[in-house]
């Protein structure tokens, strides 16, 4: 065993100092972590009105028009957080939707014959901007409207509850550990995935068919140590640079959150929200997938006539991957993250018990058979790596 | 007898020309204290020897002894005492020097103390102490090829390979591995060195096999080549064994 160890310190010294390493499984991920808390960050603020939107305002009403009505309009936006601005006609503010300059413009309309005041809204219902825009209205005037009513209805001494016949009081039930915010749930399963396999993807190339074609492996074949060692050496020092990789995916969200990223507050509104237990299941987890994922490198890397076949390889074998991590960002849509046979689909097993555990919501029986799927997956990789390594094409094939 | 093939053979299936017989039945001996020549033309199956030889590929048929042990029942003992080196032999570009002594002396199972003895020896003996902490990727070819020799002897093995290994170096580099492997054979290690460049094997070689289409025409010193031959000069004599015919080219090219 000692032998392994010796190769284990060689390759993680030769991978720690090659640029690419530090730059793909490190630097890579940490940076794509800040970037998305920022991104993503802005993009929930703009959803709950954070970025202030400005409304274009047009009076049609022929002049018939109230100015009370025209005030308590754009009184009940700006309340809400919007801008208001005002153009000439309905035409003008169409061509200025068009232009891609405004989002959304309000025309006020005659009165209705029973004094109701209409407001037509023009928006692009393509762009999110504009039903954005559309929504914060409405709930803006519906506020405006309902205060309007329980005056009148104050007036008529009637109660205030006849305004609201049912009311729904929304009552937040705890399930689980206190856990991550939402959009950390939806991204960070995925990206400590992807990293898990992407990350060691820039050296695994070099590990065998690397070695083959700048001729080394021929010198390293000649020793006596055991070939089977050999490939548990690079295998276990690949695995390692996976799972820091995963783990610097980690790092980069508890950094965004400990730094306070502009943007973030959202996002990060509870804090961290990445508890012991879920730290704990997370490393778990991720422990048999990083191991089955270095073995196929490993296994890819040995079949590979050079280091450029392994690439073309490596790149169609990361899109399969990819797949089923990008469905662990969605798969809180639907109720199939509940489900106990989910724990048996690779990849996507392992992404969902990190997101149940960033919920705070660890099912150990999940996190078992996700474990015991990703360990026999591990197991049969290692074999044919082991199977492949020990060939005579690892050195003689061209 | 330090090295001895009996009937050794080595078959391809290649997809595109079927069977290849890269060595079809050889038998040598290389003796201790002697440098062993294997004289061929590219592509005769001179590495394909050599890599059987250090259990790298295995036979199809046939077997060999090498240090005492067989190659396919004790493959780890025999590699344990082989020391291999060719001109393509390349060192770990990221490492220093001594860290690939190092690396490679803890794989032969060298323990602290030897390692660091025959450390010191090669690293004092090849002159590596000036660039033995610089990285391989920095070094000149003659470095590199001294630390290649370096690497190669640090177990101080009993028989050691060379596969054309001044193929592709320059003069100087070239005239240290001569030298080198004279040295060698003068501590009373057993050579068995691969090449096609006839004024090494007039240097070098005690003993010589002449190895054409994977099976071997010639055996012998290279006087006994000439005498075989009738031809005084080793190149002559050479293209005679292996049946050259002059023109041959030119008249494939449907010039003459």
């Amino acid at each position: 065993m000692n032998e392994v160890m010796i190769i284990v310190r060689k390759e993680l010294r030769e991978m720690f100092r090659d640029k690419r390493v530090r730059f793909n499984a490190f630097v890579m991920p940490l940076f794509l972590i800040l970037m998305m808390v920022q991104l993503f960050g802005f993009v929930m603020k703009a959803a709950v009105g954070g970025t202030k939107s400005t409304v274009y305002f047009v009076d049609s009403t022929g002049g018939v028009g109230e100015s009370l009505n025209k005030s308590a309009i754009s009184g009940a936006v700006t309340k809400g957080g919007l801008g208001i601005k005002t153009v000439s006609s309905i035409d003008e503010g169409i061509k200025l939707i068009q232009q891609e300059k405004a989002k959304l413009v309000l025309a006020l309309m005659p009165p209705t014959t029973d004094g109701q005041v209409r407001v037509e809204a023009y928006y692009d219902p393509k762009q999110q901007m504009g039903n954005l825009a559309l929504s914060g209205v409405e709930q803006a005037l519906a506020k405006a409207n309902k205060e309007a009513l329980v005056e009148t209805l104050k007036e008529k001494s009637i109660p205030e509850s006849a305004a609201e016949r049912i009311k729904i009081i929304p009552k937040e039930v705890k399930v689980g550990q206190a856990g991550a915010g939402a959009m950390i749930v939806s991204l960070l399963p995925y990206m400590i995935v992807l990293f898990a396999f992407s990350g060691g993807m820039s050296m695994a190339a070099d590990l065998v068919s690397g070695e083959k074609d700048k001729n080394t492996l021929e010198t390293l074949l000649i020793t006596p140590v055991e070939r089977t060692h050999i490939v548990l050496g690079k295998f276990l020092s690949l695995a390692g640079v996976c799972f820091l990789s995963s783990v610097s995916c980690l790092a980069g969200m508890a950094l965004a959150s400990a730094i306070k990223l502009p943007g973030s507050e959202l996002m990060f509104k509870d804090g961290f929200g990445v508890t012991p237990i879920a730290a704990l299941t997370i490393i778990i987890v991720l422990l048999p997938l990083v191991a089955f994922f270095a073995s196929v490198l490993i296994a890819i890397s040995s079949y590979a006539k050079n280091p450029r076949e392994a690439q073309t390889y490596l790149a169609i074998v990361n899109f399969i991957v990819i797949m089923p991590a990008v469905f662990s960002q969605v798969i809180g849509l639907t109720d199939l993250g509940t489900k106990l046979w989910i724990n048996c689909v690779p990849v996507l097993n392992t992404a969902n018990n990190i997101r149940a555990a960033l919920l705070g919501k660890t099912d150990w029986l999940a996190v078992g058979i996700t474990v015991g799927v990703s360990a026999l997956l591990a197991a049969i990789a290692i074999i044919v790596a082991v199977k492949l390594f020990n060939r005579e094409e690892v050195l003689v094939r061209v | 007898m330090m090295v001895r093939t009996h009937g050794l053979k080595k078959h391809f299936q290649d997809p595109k020309t079927g069977l290849k017989k890269a060595v079809d039945g050889i038998d040598i001996e290389a003796k201790p204290g002697r440098i062993f020549g294997l004289l061929g033309a590219n592509g005769a199956g001179k590495t394909t020897i050599l890599r059987m030889l250090s259990t790298v590929i295995t036979p199809t048929s046939g077997t060999s002894e090498v240090a005492g042990f067989d190659i396919i029942k004790q493959p780890q003992e025999v590699r344990a005492n082989i020391g291999f080196m060719s001109s393509s032999t390349a060192l770990y570009g990221r490492l220093t020097s001594r860290e690939v002594l190092e690396y490679f002396g803890r794989l032969y199972g060298l323990d602290e103390k030897r390692l660091k003895d025959r450390m010191k020896y090669v690293i004092d003996k090849l002159q590596i102490e000036e660039f033995a902490d610089r990285l391989c990727d920095k070094l000149s070819t003659g470095q590199k090829q001294r630390v290649s020799i370096a690497r190669t002897i640090l177990h101080d093995p009993k028989v050691l390979f060379f596969d054309e290994p001044t193929a592709g170096l320059d003069v100087v580099t070239s005239q240290t591995v001569m030298e080198f492997i004279e040295e060698a054979r003068d501590l009373g290690k057993t050579v068995v060195f691969s090449t096609h460049i006839m004024s090494e094997v007039e240097r070098l070689c005690d003993d010589l096999a002449v190895i054409h289409d994977g099976v071997i025409v010639a055996t012998g010193t290279p006087q006994t080549m000439r005498e075989i031959s009738g031809e005084q000069n080793l190149e002559r004599a050479f293209l005679h064994l292996v049946k050259f015919q002059a023109g041959y080219v030119s008249a494939r090219l449907g010039t003459v």
